[in-house]
């Protein structure tokens, strides 16, 4: 009997750490984006930084990011389309971590752009590369486990009903 | 028609009901879903194009105001008698940010100064204290100030922001500065010698640390309008740049 009532308890905390997921990546989203997006140029500065991308697409993406970042923040933290959505954010942090540890491996001195700023070290200031990557590794997962328990608490999804069956298949 | 019989029927019906519903509503799950989906796409595209568009450029006009190169000073450039507002542009061949100040707003600081609406004034410096981005910097800036055409001094700035070499090389090689000065026209006969020397290294270096002390700077781009820095928000946004500076002449 305990063993049961303890595995209910357990599964009955799923949703919920699904909820506090969506809030955490979904807001660290909103917040990157929100800083990027009031100087536009200093995310397509950023994103050539790490000399990963060819210049015309790396103004791309350096444009589309804080956009990007902003619309999937918003929707995991309203909890819409929270898998899909959910899937696209760990890609978006797991492209990120990629980045910074090629910055590294390559050598290069650089700011990771993470939230604002051009991608450049101030004078004296050294990369934190390896904070950066565990940071949004952990940020990863959050997304890998939204995706696997959608939608948690407090979610649109569930309003609508859109996640019934997603929830039936999971139990 | 038995008693089991009307309890299968019943029993049938009910079954036929709920997969009806079942059925229906999983017609509106997936019009919400895809309602959503759309909405979402829509967003992101409209969000997109917009922070695009917010910093677009200009397209540049066909003439330069008149330029006036000093050796050991900036690069002025503005059409007779236009005095004011005053845009000090303080750059370094080198940095990442200011060749995207050029790419975003170069134009409209020409245009500006060719419609009589602004003198600019160009400072290229050394901000750099490391290798290889110092030597970079401090080769580019001596090279340009080998060039004393007008003219040929902004095709050759232009040149050196579009080719920047990435600050983790070795850049902006003296055979590579000397192409490129013949590349844009570079005409006078002791161009050459000038940059393989470098004869202005000194002078980049030093008007440098001046321009840095005596304008506070921390960091390129700086631009400033009559003395005033501006914010990068602005400055990244020709529309707005332009603005700001119709207002300043107000």
């Amino acid at each position: 009997m305990a063993a049961s009532s303890s595995s209910r308890n357990v599964r009955s905390a799923i949703p919920w750490v699904t909820t506090v997921a969506r809030l955490v990546l979904g807001v660290v989203l909103i917040v990157a984006g929100g800083l990027k997006i009031g100087n536009p140029s200093d995310s397509v500065v950023a994103v050539k930084a790490y000399q990963l991308l060819p210049e015309s697409l790396a103004t791309i993406v350096g444009y589309a990011l804080p956009i990007v970042e902003i619309i999937i923040g918003i929707l995991l933290v309203i909890g819409l389309m929270t898998r899909v959505v959910a899937v696209v954010g760990a890609l978006l942090m797991l492209a990120f971590v990629f980045g910074i540890a090629w910055a590294w491996a390559k050598g290069y001195k650089i700011d990771c752009g993470c939230f604002g700023g051009g991608g450049e070290l101030k004078k004296g200031q050294e990369p934190t590369y390896l904070l950066d990557i565990l940071r949004d590794f952990g940020l990863v997962v959050l997304g890998v486990w939204a995706a696997r328990f959608p939608p948690g608490r407090f979610a649109l999804d569930g309003a609508l009903g859109l996640h019934t069956v997603d929830d039936k298949e999971n139990d | 028609m038995g008693k089991g019989d009307r309890e299968k029927s019943a029993r049938d019906r009910i079954k036929e009901q709920q997969a009806a519903d079942r059925k229906r509503e999983q017609r509106r799950r997936i019009i919400t879903y895809t309602t959503a989906g759309v909405v979402a796409v829509a967003a992101l595209g409209a969000g997109i194009l917009w922070n695009m568009n917010r910093s677009k450029s200009e397209e540049a006009g066909a003439n330069l105001a008149p330029i006036t190169v000093v050796a050991d000073a900036g690069v002025t450039m503005g059409n007779a008698g236009v005095s004011k507002p005053v845009i000090d542009i303080y750059e370094d061949f080198q940095c990442p940010a200011c060749k995207e100040l050029e790419r975003v707003s170069g134009s409209t600081f020409k245009n500006l100064a060719a419609e009589g609406k602004a003198k600019v004034v160009y400072h290229p410096i050394t901000i750099f204290s490391e290798e290889p981005t110092r030597g970079n910097s401090i080769r580019a800036g001596a090279a340009a100030r080998c060039v004393k055409d007008g003219k040929q001094w902004m095709a050759f700035h232009d040149t050196l922001f579009e080719k920047q070499p990435s600050e983790t090389v070795e850049g902006f090689k003296i055979d590579q500065l000397v192409g490129w000065g013949k590349d844009v026209g570079v005409t006078a006969p002791d161009f050459e010698q000038c940059v393989t020397k470098q004869q202005h290294a000194a002078v980049q270096q030093s008007y440098s640390d001046k321009v840095n002390k005596e304008q506070n700077l921390t960091g390129t781009p700086t631009v400033k309008l009559n003395g005033v820095e501006m914010d990068n928000e602005v400055l990244f946004r020709p529309s707005e740049l332009r603005e700001a500076v119709l207002n300043a002449a107000k």
